[in-house]
């Protein structure tokens, strides 16, 4: 069983704001997942540790400059842009 | 009671490749905001990063350079936390598979700083606080860095800078980063603690951060170890915190809005895939490797037969180093290049930084030239100089300055003329030194000189004079 | 596929979105239409035609993506508030191939928000109706492509799998939906659920069509370092005999299934064996453990990929707050839906110290386990035979309770994403509701051409009809 109080520092962590009301219902159906993923914690099972498909290794990219994109498409979906920069506001 | 200070460093320098560590954006420093982005370093969903290979063998380099394990599997994961200059929401870092493991840096007293690990991770945007908000630049998020983790070996300040000092050479000579601290691209966090001499087992430690110069870094750490102690002294415990260096009041301070320990859930970045550095790798990569600055000081020493003290001066900056081998090749008394650069080159770069820049008009294929005329001529050292004052003030050539004659010097009845010329033209003198004042004669040799415009050996000027004198 | 001469391109995709136009409302598979690019590569494809250049297969093909694959200059959502108004200013690598192509697309399709669930309920835009029966859900999380391309609204669409989400709906709708082997198509460009599960797949009315998109899009991409691309082409391995071919039958995959949906199944068996394969039934009790394995480790790294929506450099962000902090605490929670949430929550959850070892670290070794179950059964069988889901697609609004609850549609599919495999899911009759039911035939990695050839004999075999409704879509 996993505590509200839990659930709180949990969604902080995400950075989530979870409104008072919902914080119940939020354990609850948390805890169910939880439940739920202790098949798991609780197997006995070992298992081998998985690193991976297929064994690949060194896949690398050379170290050659492309062009980079231009800023007016790198600010294209910003929310606020002032003079080339991305800006949160301090408030709104 | 006397306290001894612990000492153990994190230091992250950002390496000099062409290309960020996940994409292809170029890694110049400077250019205008967000102007060397692509979707990858801003974090566009939907992205993904691809390994720069130079970044890895960099970091190796580093590893090599400082007596690491290189592992032979390593992997990339993970660090999650919230902050506007992460675009992802975590940073890929390395965390329990670092590529290089248990290493060390020397110090000049011959003891050992051990190294924990380096490891390869990627450097985050730039935040500018304004009134109206935060300000967010991504051109430097994506560059790789490694960080290098040192044990808590450091038991002074002075350890504590030579420690960052030689890092720097290292990393320099390696020509993996310029590792200059006013631009960033070598930064040192430092923890300390301190505990009464002689005790063992480690007290409680604080993380200072944002010290920009070796200076706020000596200030810094000379405050945090006062500030302990005095703790200490008034029986108060240190508590363990992150602090701020403050550069206008020279103090650390708590930092208020730094939140209880991050929980950074790292894990393996399902992204990339594992690397393998086989002996084969390693091999290649240190072929590729310049010498190793001690080595080159010994070497500077027994080949050059330079004395200790001016060859330290010449292997502190590789490209110094470099410049001088080039410059002293073939020749029969190599100390002369040594001396060209020591003397007038050196007078003419101000600072560590124009060492280190080390851009002069002269190149070392010239001053070879110049030196190589020299030692065949037998021309003075004083017309050498003049005319390498004169090469560096122009950028010109030997042949400019040196013609065939002054190559061939001042000697036989040439000499002999100059002599006469300047008893004629200076009675005073002469009849001083008929008089007895044996010192007179220096005048009339510098009449020499000054009419040979140096070509003239004064003592072989000297003798010719006194012999015309004495004789009448 | 027609076009030579019957109709032009431009007439044929007017034909498509006129009767998107009339019959859209009602399934709402479409979230957004893009018929003007549609029009302007018809036009394209055209000119070619006439000037006498032959086209390639997919050529003047009308088309959908899922909207979680990135379209230069259109709209991209993920069926999420939180994206709403993103315009990605790159294409993903699988589109970029398909528009070198001229293929024609319609438009976006409807997916539960975030690639998040089974129904294609959890989206911004309401959920898509199955075309069998409306008030009954198109299946998850493409639901939408499914939708389409069942009800004739599209020859195919391109969808995304991470759990099940290609086949699932597939098998609701009464589609062909595959799932390749994880590594075989880029995923650069596909916003990101569950790193090490996603892989983009084609759903189709034929198996032949699978066959050729699959040829198509599984090309290496150095833009994705997991990306190796296909080791050999499926198209000209279609047809071959499969005499002797060992299908193997685990039996948990049948526990709980309800006898219509096993009945239907049952009749599938009548049918290989005719057509010379050997069968044979076998027990996999470590699949049994496939749900929770899933679940914890696709939601830890769903919960660290959708980090990045904070508000700042794209999507939503929270008309007012008092500082950064809740700036992007609000945003969050404001942008996302519930499912997604409470998904974030559990990721965060086994990630954390002091539970990482438990869940996260324990489940990456049970994953090991589930790969070698399945390596070991391969050595046995070339291919395994399962139902796609253990039901029929059920009415609308049945999931809202219990989350672990809906996560029980997933029980035949994950296993498949957490080994990486090859899978395709084919209609083979209908339950008792007189809803599609699914075959899911699983191969092992890099089996694509074995396990389509299979799923194409099975189809020819049954009359090889394509598979969408009738007196629906397009009347050509």
């Amino acid at each position: 069983m996993v505590s509200k109080q839990e659930i709180a520092r949990l969604a902080k962590l995400a950075k989530l704001y979870v409104k008072p009301e919902e914080l119940d219902g939020l354990t609850e159906d948390l805890n169910r997942m939880i439940r739920f993923a202790d098949a798991v914690a609780t197997s006995p099972e070992k298992g081998s540790a998985f690193g991976g498909f297929d064994g690949r290794e060194n896949i690398f990219r050379e170290d050659v400059p492309h062009p980079s994109f231009r800023r007016d498409d790198i600010l294209k979906n910003a929310g606020s842009a002032e003079d080339g920069f991305f800006l949160v506001r301090h408030r709104r | 009671m006397k306290y001894e200070l612990i000492c153990g460093l994190e230091t992250h320098v950002e390496l000099s490749t062409k290309t960020k560590v996940f994409c292809s954006c170029t890694t110049e420093f400077g250019g205008e905001p967000n102007t060397h982005c692509c979707p990858i370093c801003i974090g566009l969903p939907g992205t993904l990063p691809i390994l720069n290979r130079r970044a890895v063998e960099y970091t190796v380099m580093a590893g090599i350079a400082t007596n690491c394990e290189i592992s032979t599997i390593s992997r990339m994961d993970r660090k999650n936390y919230v902050y506007p200059d992460l675009p992802k929401a975590y940073q890929i870092s390395q965390y329990d598979m670092p590529l290089c493991r248990n290493g060390w840096v020397g110090l000049s007293d011959g003891r050992r700083i051990r190294l924990t690990r380096i490891h390869l991770e990627e450097d985050a945007g730039k935040l500018i606080h304004g009134r109206a908000g935060t300000f967010v630049d991504y051109n430097r998020s994506g560059v790789p860095l490694i960080e290098i983790v040192s044990e808590p070996d450091i038991r002074s300040v002075e350890e504590a800078v030579e420690y960052v000092e030689k890092l720097q050479m290292i990393m320099r000579y390696l020509g993996i980063s310029d590792c200059r601290m006013e631009e960033g691209s070598l930064r040192c966090d430092v923890n300390v603690s301190v505990r009464p001499e002689g005790s063992d087992g480690l007290g409680t430690r604080t993380e200072i951060k944002n010290m920009n110069s070796f200076s706020h870094m000596t200030k810094a750490l000379n405050y945090e170890r006062d500030r302990q102690i005095d703790l200490l002294e008034s029986g108060e415990s240190v508590v363990q915190e992150t602090r701020r260096y403050d550069e206008k009041t020279g103090c650390t301070e708590g930092m208020r809005d730094k939140e209880d320990a991050n929980d950074y859930r790292y894990f393996r970045d399902p992204d990339l895939i594992a690397i393998r550095i086989t002996e084969e790798t390693a091999r290649k990569i240190r072929a590729e490797m310049p010498e190793d600055p001690q080595k080159r000081l010994s070497r500077f020493q027994s080949e050059y037969a330079l004395p200790e003290k001016e060859a330290l001066l010449l292997i502190e900056h590789r490209k110094i180093a470099d410049y001088f081998e080039r410059a002293a090749e073939g020749l029969k008394n190599p100390r002369s290049a040594a001396n060209c650069i020591t003397g007038p080159i050196f007078a003419r770069l101000p600072d560590e930084n124009a060492k280190e820049k080390f851009q002069i008009a002269v190149s070392a294929e010239d001053l070879n030239a110049l030196l190589r005329m020299a030692e065949k001529a037998g021309i003075r050292e004083n017309l050498v100089r003049s005319t390498l004052e004169k090469m560096l003030d122009t950028g010109k050539p030997v042949s400019d300055f040196l013609s065939k004659e002054d190559l061939e010097g001042v000697s036989g009845e040439e000499l002999k003329k100059f002599c006469r010329q300047a008893v004629r033209q200076n009675p005073a003198a002469v009849k001083d030194y008929l008089g007895g004042k044996q010192k007179a004669i220096k005048a009339l040799v510098g009449a020499v000189m000054k009419a040979t415009r140096g070509r003239a050996d004064p003592q072989k000027a000297q003798l010719v004079l006194k012999d015309l004198l004495d004789r009448g | 596929m027609l076009e030579s001469r019957e109709l032009s391109c431009t007439e044929l995709t007017e034909k498509y979105l006129n009767a998107i136009g009339k019959e859209n409302a009602a399934l709402n598979a479409y979230i957004r239409l893009t018929p003007e690019t549609a029009l302007e590569t018809a036009r394209r494809v055209d000119e070619d035609i006439a000037s006498g250049r032959s086209l390639s297969p997919l050529e003047g093909i009308p088309m959908t993506l899922k909207d979680n694959i990135s379209t230069k200059g259109i709209e991209t959502t993920c069926c999420s508030k939180m994206l709403q108004g993103y315009v990605p200013i790159y294409d993903a690598t699988v589109w970029k191939i398909l528009k070198d192509q001229n293929a024609v697309l319609l438009g976006k399709t409807n997916m539960d928000e975030f690639a998040m669930g089974s129904t294609c309920e959890n989206s911004c835009y309401g959920g898509a109706g199955n075309p069998h029966d409306p008030v009954r859900v198109a299946g998850g999380s493409s639901g939408g492509a499914a939708a389409a391309v069942a009800s004739d609204l599209a020859v195919y669409g391109l969808g995304s799998d991470t759990g099940g989400s290609i086949r699932e709906p597939a098998s609701f709708c009464g589609a062909v939906g595959f799932k390749p082997t994880y590594g075989t198509v880029s995923r650069y460009g596909l916003v990101a659920f569950a790193s090490s599960f996603d892989q983009i797949g084609p759903i189709t009315q034929s198996v032949e069509d699978a066959a050729l998109i699959y040829d198509v899009i599984s090309r290496q991409d150095p833009m994705d370092s997991t990306c190796t691309g296909r080791k050999t082409a499926v198209v000209p391995d279609l047809g071959k005999g499969i005499r002797g071919l060992k299908i193997g039958i685990p039996r948990e995959y049948f526990d709980n299934v309800p006898e219509d949906v096993r009945k239907a199944l049952r009749n599938t068996l009548k049918i290989w064996k005719s057509m010379g394969a050997e069968l044979s039934e076998f027990g996999m009790p470590s699949v049994k453990l496939g749900l929770p394995i899933y679940y914890i480790l696709a939601c830890a790294e769903a919960s660290s990929n959708l980090g990045r929506y904070d508000g700042i450099r794209y999507g939503y962000c929270t008309p007012h707050y008092q500082n950064r902090e809740e700036m992007v605490c609000k945003t969050r929670s404001e942008g996302f839906g519930r499912e997604v949430k409470r998904r974030i929550l559990l990721g965060t959850y086994v990630l954390s110290a002091g539970y990482y070892d438990a869940y996260y670290k324990k489940a990456q070794d049970l994953r090991g386990a589930v790969i070698r179950a399945f390596d070991d059964v391969f050595q046995k069988c070339d291919l395994i035979l399962t139902p796609t889901v253990p039901t029929t697609a059920f009415p609308k609004g049945r999931t809202g309770g219990d989350p672990v609850e809906n996560y029980q549609t997933d029980i035949c599919t994950v296993p498949v994403n957490i080994a990486g495999l090859p899978a395709v899911s084919i209609p083979c009759g209908s339950g008792r509701d007189g809803m599609p039911v699914g075959m899911q035939l699983i191969g092992p990695r890099f089996s694509e051409s074995v396990l389509l050839n299979a799923a194409y004999r099975y189809e020819q075999e049954t009359g090889g009809e394509p598979y969408r409704v009738k007196g629906m879509g397009v009347d050509l």
